[in-house]
Parts: C-alpha cells; structure tokens; sequence
C-alpha cells in the first residue's frame, strides 16, 4: 500500500518537460504509420511511358485486370489472314482480344473508365477491351513513339527578319514565306503529315560465367640442392660480339584520317527540272490540283492523316487561312464542310497543303511529298519561298524535287543531319493562282 | 517551440522521398518483366504481337510447340507471341557450327499500337545476329533488349536494312535502363550462359509452359522499289544471305557440346 502511494506521488512529481517528450515521441510515432497512398483509378497523375521506364513504374496502380473476354479472338484474326495457319495453343485456355483499343475511336468509353472504383472498394471490374486505352499520365496522343511526322511548325514559331533571314525553323517545320505588296513578310505553315514507320534499336550485354573458375596454389615445397664438388671453371677461349641493330623498326603512325565536314557553307543547287506525271494516284484530290477544297475529298484527306487522328482530333488537317477560323477542316468522325473566308480586298493569303503518298512506311521504302500552295488572297504576293526542314528519319532523295511553276531549288544541311529543302518561285503569284511541289523522301 | 521544432523536422524527414528508380533489370528470370506489365492492365493481355525473328543465313529456327520443338524452319519466321509468355527457341545449323544449338529465349514486354491491318507488316524484329550466336556457344550469356526508338531523339543514321541498330551495354550497367533510356523496350532476347543437359532439355519447365502463339507466314520475296513508284507494298523484304566473308570459328562445337540455352 506505502509502494502504491510513493508510486502516485512520484507519478505526479514528472517534471513538466518529460511530458513534451512523451507526447513528441508519441506524435512522431504517429506520424511515421502513414498509410499507402490512395490510388485512384481514374488519376492521371503517375507519368508513365509504355515501356518499363522508371516513372511508369514508381507510381503505376497494380491493378490486376482480368483477361478480356470478347471475341472474336484477335489470334483468330491475325491468323485469319492467312488461312492456312491457325493459333498453335499448347495451353487449354487461349486469351482474347475482341479489339485493338488504342485504334478504336469510341471516346465515351474513356469517361466510363474514369468511374472505375478503387481497388480497395472491391473487386475491381474486368478491363474493357472496347475502350480506348492510354497509359495513366499520358494524354490520347498514344504512341506517339512509333509516328513519324512531318510538318507545320512546330516550337517556336517561324519568322522572317528584315534581312530576309528565317529564325525558328526547326525539324519537321515545313513554311512558305512570302512578301506582300506594301513589303510586309509573311509566314505561312502547312499541316502535318504523320506517317507510321516504327524503327527499333537493340541493347546488348554480354556477361560471362566466372564461378567455375579456381586457382589452385603451389603445395609443395622447393628444397635446393647444394653442389658437393667445385667443377673446374674454365676460361672462355671465344668471345661472340653481339651486333648492335642497324635499323630501328617502329610503328607507322596513322598518316590518313576520315573527317566529317560540319554543315558550313555547304548547299547544293539543283537546276530546274520539268515537272512530271502530272498527278499522281494520291494526289488526285481537288486541293491538289485546282486548289479547291472539296467535301469529297476529305476522306481521303483524312486518310493520309489518318496517323494524326489515331491520337488526337486537334493534330488533324488543319488549312489556316491567315491564322483566322479554319477555311477548310478535316475531321475524321464526321462528313466535312467546306468554309470560307469572306477577306477584305487587299488582304494576302498564302495556303499551303502537304501530302504524304503513304500512311505506312518501314526504313528503307521510299515516300513522296506533295505541297500544294495557292495565292487565296486578294492580292499579288510575291519572292514566295517554301522551307521544308526534314525530320531525321527522313531523307532526301536527290534530284527529284519538281515545281509546277519555275522555281529554283536548293538543299543545306540541317541540325538533323537531314537536309532544309528549299524552293524559291521565280515569279510572284497573282490572285487564285498556285502550284506544286513534289519531291521524295527516303525513310531512314 | 521545441516541440513544434522537431515535428517540423521530423515531417521534413519524412517528405524526402526516395528517388525514382526502376523496378525492373535486365537480369530478373525470364517472364517477371512480361507478368508484371500486364499487372499495370491495358491492352497488353491476351494480345497475340507480331514478331520476326532474323537468323543468319542458313540457319534453322524451332519454336516450342507443346514442350516439343517444331519442325525447324529457315528464318525469317514471324509469328504472333503473347506478352509475357517466354518462348522457347532452337536454333540449329549455325555456320561453320553446324552441329551446335543453341537455345535463346524471346519475352515480349510491350506491344505495338499498329494501325489496322498493318500488324504483319510492322512486327517486332528479334535479330539473332551471328555474333551473338558464337558468343553463346562460346559460354557467354548475351542479353538483347530490343526497344522502339523516339522519334524525337531518333538517330541520324541510315539504318543498314540488314541488321537495326544496337548498343552495347558493359558489363555492371543494366541494359534494360539503357534501353529504356533511348525508347520504350519491347521485347528481351536472352541466349547462352548454360549447357542444359538432357533431363532439363525434356522438362516443362525448360519451355516455360510453352505459351501459344499465331505462326504467320513470313514476307513473300519481294523487288526492289522502283523509281516511278514508292508504293509501300512489297518494298521491304526478308534480309537476304549474308555474304560468305565471316571468320571461321577458333572451334567446333559437337552436338552434345554445343547445347546452349
């Protein structure tokens, strides 16, 4: 009982200090029991790539998705393309996928998948096959990685000082500059061409295996052997002279380097040449050959962008007339519209279009571009200049540049190790007046 | 004060988050890479990739069918793998080691998003270049990550039609980091390192349950493009022999020697 009441006493005797430190240690332990993190379904917060990148990884939700379950199986469709071969399943049960979800273009489903619930709220439902799928972080330009494009201007805008001198064309930027009547300079970009040609690398390590490998020591012992008898020494009667070498043989230094000359000064001018075939099959659209936009003409028009509309409406064919509202509109879901632009008198306009003869190409193959530039102004517009500085992968095939009107050419290097080509118009364009540029392309 | 002192400390302590860092390496087993990609969902389940696997010339390439090897073809061979499914190759008649084979084994871990009915056309190359085959039979484990370039950092080089571009990665670095660093990895190839003896060779476990795939005909023989035309059909073709200059071997492999996995 006396051990009781001198242990309250000295209970309440704590000094007033050693309470702060029971309740820090206890609010830090507290502290230190954080929970995991919530992972929405839904957040787009984690920045990930497709591949095993360390950002996909560190924060992706593991939510385990059950196999889709809808048919037609996709081995049945790619095997469906030959018919002759079939699925060879060792397995009893064989997964399916009814359909490509990057390439499906229904985007209801993608607010649908927002509203997926947690994975501690319950067993999470089964992935929708049908419904368009992009990493969590990444926007609807999925992949983006295996797209070439070509193209618009891209970056920091395009401009022409007065020294006629062009800043801010960068890769991939395709432009027509051009003067007014009252000498303003203008600029004027085309759209993007987006052609699908996935290149691949590889990685190599070569290790080798080392743990059989032992050295054993030496576990004898050497025991000399002494000399028990003095042999006689005797004296040399002959002498051998070493001769002394005559000639010094040395290594031959390198006499002959292999050099790389930078970009300098180095340009080629390529004469004017007659411009053939007239049309060709992917150029047989009314913008192409009068300059007219037409509704007919936007589905194939579509199609050579079609790469651009896997991933993004916004990255379609845009003709811009004067940085105003769209004249003319490409859309992939909808039948198009023609508009037009109701333009003062005295305003200059240049449009510009660019084709691609393919929307698929492996390295190697070959593709042809098409720019097609009309005056849609009210006014003459002339020393009319189209830059096309090629992406990387893309190479110039040379001498098969040719204009419609009289145009020198000429190519200069660009940081890309591609080329910028350059097209200069002889003669100034009036009014509802234009032309084409062709030239090719090979795919690096 | 002081006690509002160290929980501020404290709580600055515990913001310091670790740095990023990858989950995967190139030298984790075989289908941990694959199984943990279709963990994170999406369309990679169930989704049956074209591949191409290159082989020099003359060699024989067998799939695993049923922990049973196929009829050896002559490469080219395409074929649709599932991600995450290891496939079990053989590969036979190797130049100047003909009676050697070697055993590589090929992991998808990503897909391609090929627009509709190009997926044939566009499959994932996996390249067993000669050299690697030698090092293999020379006891070396070579792994080959096979990744999709960035177009944005892609390389200014003409790519040879023959063999695609590769880096090395020395030895202590992780070639899946390096891959990762230059695209977005695709696939691993792994060869060499071991003699599996007989009684693994007619495990299940050797073929890693061998996963299903789509055999798919390789491209048919194509012509070069000509100049009037750029039409993308049938310009590309199976890489053609490659030329008889090759170094002869230091060795010659047995058949019971030569069995590399």
């Amino acid at each position: 009982m006396k051990a009781v009441v001198r242990l309250e006493s000295k209970s309440r005797g704590w000094p007033d200090p050693w309470q702060f430190v029971v309740v820090a240690i206890c609010t830090l332990i507290l502290c230190s029991c954080r929970s995991a993190p919530q992972q929405s379904c839904s957040s787009d917060a984690t920045p990930a790539r497709g591949g095993v990148s360390a950002t996909s990884f560190a924060g992706a939700a593991a939510v385990s998705r059950a196999a889709p379950a809808a048919a037609p199986s996709q081995g049945a469709a790619l095997a469906a393309m030959n018919p002759n071969e079939a699925v060879v399943a060792a397995s009893a049960t064989e997964p399916v996928l009814a359909n490509d979800p990057a390439i499906a273009s229904d985007e209801q489903s993608v607010e649908s998948r927002t509203d997926l619930p947690c994975p501690d709220q319950g067993v999470p439902p089964p992935y929708q096959a049908q419904s368009p799928w992009s990493p969590p972080g990444l926007e609807r330009p999925w992949p983006t990685d295996e797209y070439l494009r070509d193209g618009g201007d891209k970056g920091l805008p395009v401009a022409v000082t007065k020294n006629s001198e062009v800043l801010g064309l960068e890769m991939e930027d395709t432009v027509a500059k051009f003067e007014t009547v009252d000498g303003h300079r203008m600029v004027e970009p085309s759209n993007k061409v987006h052609i699908y040609s996935p290149r691949f690398g590889a990685v190599r390590q070569v290790v080798g295996v080392m743990s059989n490998e032992e050295r054993q020591k030496a576990t004898g012992v050497h025991e000399p052997v002494r000399v028990e008898t003095p042999e006689k020494l005797q004296i040399v009667a002959g002498a051998k002279q070493n001769f002394q070498p005559v000639h010094g043989v040395g290594a031959s230094p390198a006499v002959a380097f292999r050099t790389k000359q930078g970009d300098g000064a180095l340009s080629g001018s390529i004469g004017p040449r007659g411009f053939q075939d007239r049309f060709k099959t992917y150029e047989n659209l009314s913008i192409i050959r009068q300059g007219l936009i037409e509704g007919s003409d936007m589905a194939m028009l579509a199609r050579g962008s079609n790469a651009a509309i896997a991933w993004s409406n916004t990255e379609s064919v845009h003709v811009v007339l004067d940085h105003q509202s769209a004249a003319a509109e490409v859309k992939y879901d909808q039948s198009m519209l023609l508009y037009t632009v109701s333009s003062p008198p005295g305003k200059p306009r240049l449009q510009l279009v660019k084709v691609a003869s393919t929307a698929f190409a492996k390295p190697g193959e070959e593709v042809d571009f098409t720019l097609r530039f009309d005056n849609v102004g009210t006014e003459t517009i002339g020393n009319i200049v189209l830059l096309d500085s090629l992406n990387t992968r893309l190479e110039y095939v040379p001498d098969t540049a040719q204009c419609s009107v009289d145009a020198q050419f000429s190519t200069q290097p660009n940081e890309g190790d591609s080329v910028v080509l350059r097209c200069e118009l002889t003669n100034p364009l009036e009014p509802g007046q234009g032309g084409i540029v062709r030239f090719r392309c090979r795919v690096r | 004060m002081f006690l509002l002192g160290w929980l501020g400390a404290a709580a600055s302590l515990f913001a310091q988050q670790p740095p990023v860092h990858y989950l995967h390496h190139g030298v984790m087993p075989p289908g941990a890479i694959g199984s943990q990609q279709l963990q994170r969902g999406g369309p990679l389940s169930g989704y049956y990739q074209p591949v191409e696997i290159k082989a020099p010339s003359g060699a024989l390439v067998s799939l695993a069918v049923a922990n049973q090897f196929d009829e050896p073809q002559a490469a080219p061979r395409k074929a649709g793998f599932l991600i995450a499914g290891v496939y079990r190759l053989r590969v036979t008649n190797i130049r100047l080691d003909e009676g050697a084979e070697v055993f590589p084994t090929i992991e998808i871990i990503d897909r391609l998003y090929t627009p509709i009915g190009q997926e044939r056309r566009f499959a994932i190359p996996i390249e067993l270049t000669e050299d690697d085959l030698k090092l293999a039979l020379g006891g070396k484990f070579v792994t080959r990550v096979i990744y999709l370039e960035d177009p944005e950092n892609a390389l200014p080089v003409k790519e040879d039609l023959q063999t695609q571009n590769w880096f090395e990665a020395v030895p202590g670095q992780d070639p899946l980091a390096v891959a990762d660093s230059l695209g977005r990895p695709v696939a691993i190839l792994r060869m060499g390192g071991r003699l599996p003896d007989s009684a693994e060779a007619a495990n299940a476990s050797f073929f890693f349950g061998s996963p299903p795939f789509v055999p798919l005909a390789a491209d048919p023989a194509t012509f070069p493009p000509t100049k009037e035309s750029s039409s993308p059909s049938g310009v590309l073709s199976a890489p053609p022999d490659k030329p008889a200059d090759i170094p002869p071997a230091s060795r010659r492999h047995s058949a019971n020697e030569g069995r590399r996995s």
